[in-house]
């Protein structure tokens, strides 16, 4: 099935803002990616991290006290979904988000500077490394954000307030000049 | 001010949510004659000056509840926890 990304008609590629040199930083949007939000049942909070550690071609990110997201960009939604709520019965619950939320990519030497503007998280690299991930607030907006790399975060949202995050994003990126890929 | 949340590290205060009174005690009778108990427990509030142990939810984080020390005086944040820890103690 044709799934379409939320931000597909805003996200539109090219060169913004700043047009001197080379831009600041990269915006993408990851799309499709299947997720699904896993909540370990009473008692279960270790039982549940052995078992995600099983997992194969998965991501898995945590994402609140005994919660993870799972994501998977070779996965189908309907997959994934299947094969957790198959291998985590009566230790967790499971919760296809694939259409709940929209990834965002951010990359480049100003990315951090950008997310600093939005987020009090302490983004230096020791103190938030690679694989991390963070829920906090940009813009007043939920926003669940993961290092993977040394200047390369995810920022996942809200499917309903992706285009006014992105509205607020690129607005912020573009003294840096970005390009949307 | 600043309050360590367990699970997510120190945040600021915008990111949470304050709910209130941490110390009192939900009457377990529906006897007419516990209904005292019910009026300290729903509407009456000691405002101290000094330290404070408030419900407060992570609502701009990781959601969850805590039970924060603070002292109302000064603001300084004494402690942090998880509200489920609390509970679970007998």
């Amino acid at each position: 099935m044709l799934r379409t990304s939320a931000l597909q008609s805003v996200a539109i590629q090219g060169r913004f803002g700043a047009d001197k040199g080379q831009p600041g930083l990269m915006l993408s949007v990851v799309h499709p990616l299947a997720i699904a939000m896993v909540i370990a049942r009473k008692g279960k909070s270790k039982v549940l991290k052995d078992a995600l550690a099983t997992l194969k071609s998965v991501n898995v990110l945590w994402a609140g006290p005994d919660q993870y997201y799972v994501q998977s960009t070779v996965k189908s939604e309907t997959a994934l979904y299947i094969e957790l709520k198959t291998k985590l019965a009566n230790i967790a619950s499971v919760t296809d988000q694939s259409h709940g939320r929209v990834t965002i990519r951010i990359s480049g030497p100003k990315a951090r500077a950008v997310l600093a503007k939005g987020t009090p998280i302490d983004l230096y690299t020791e103190e938030f490394p690679v694989g991390k991930s963070a829920l906090t607030q940009m813009a007043h907006v939920g926003v669940h954000l993961t290092r993977t790399g040394n200047d390369e975060f995810t920022l996942s949202v809200f499917r309903g307030f992706s285009e006014s995050f992105w509205e607020w994003l690129t607005s912020q990126s573009a003294e840096f000049g970005y390009q949307v890929g | 001010m600043l309050i360590p949340c367990p699970h997510c590290g120190t945040r600021p205060v915008e990111e949470f949510t304050f709910l209130g009174d941490a110390t009192v005690i939900r009457p377990t009778s529906l006897e007419p004659s516990s209904m005292d108990d019910w009026m300290d427990y729903v509407y009456l509030r000691d405002n101290p000056r000094g330290n404070y142990a408030e419900y407060v939810q992570h609502s701009g984080g990781c959601r969850a509840w805590l039970v924060v020390t603070r002292n109302t005086g000064t603001h300084e944040v004494h402690s942090a926890v998880a509200a489920k820890a609390m509970k679970a103690k007998p």
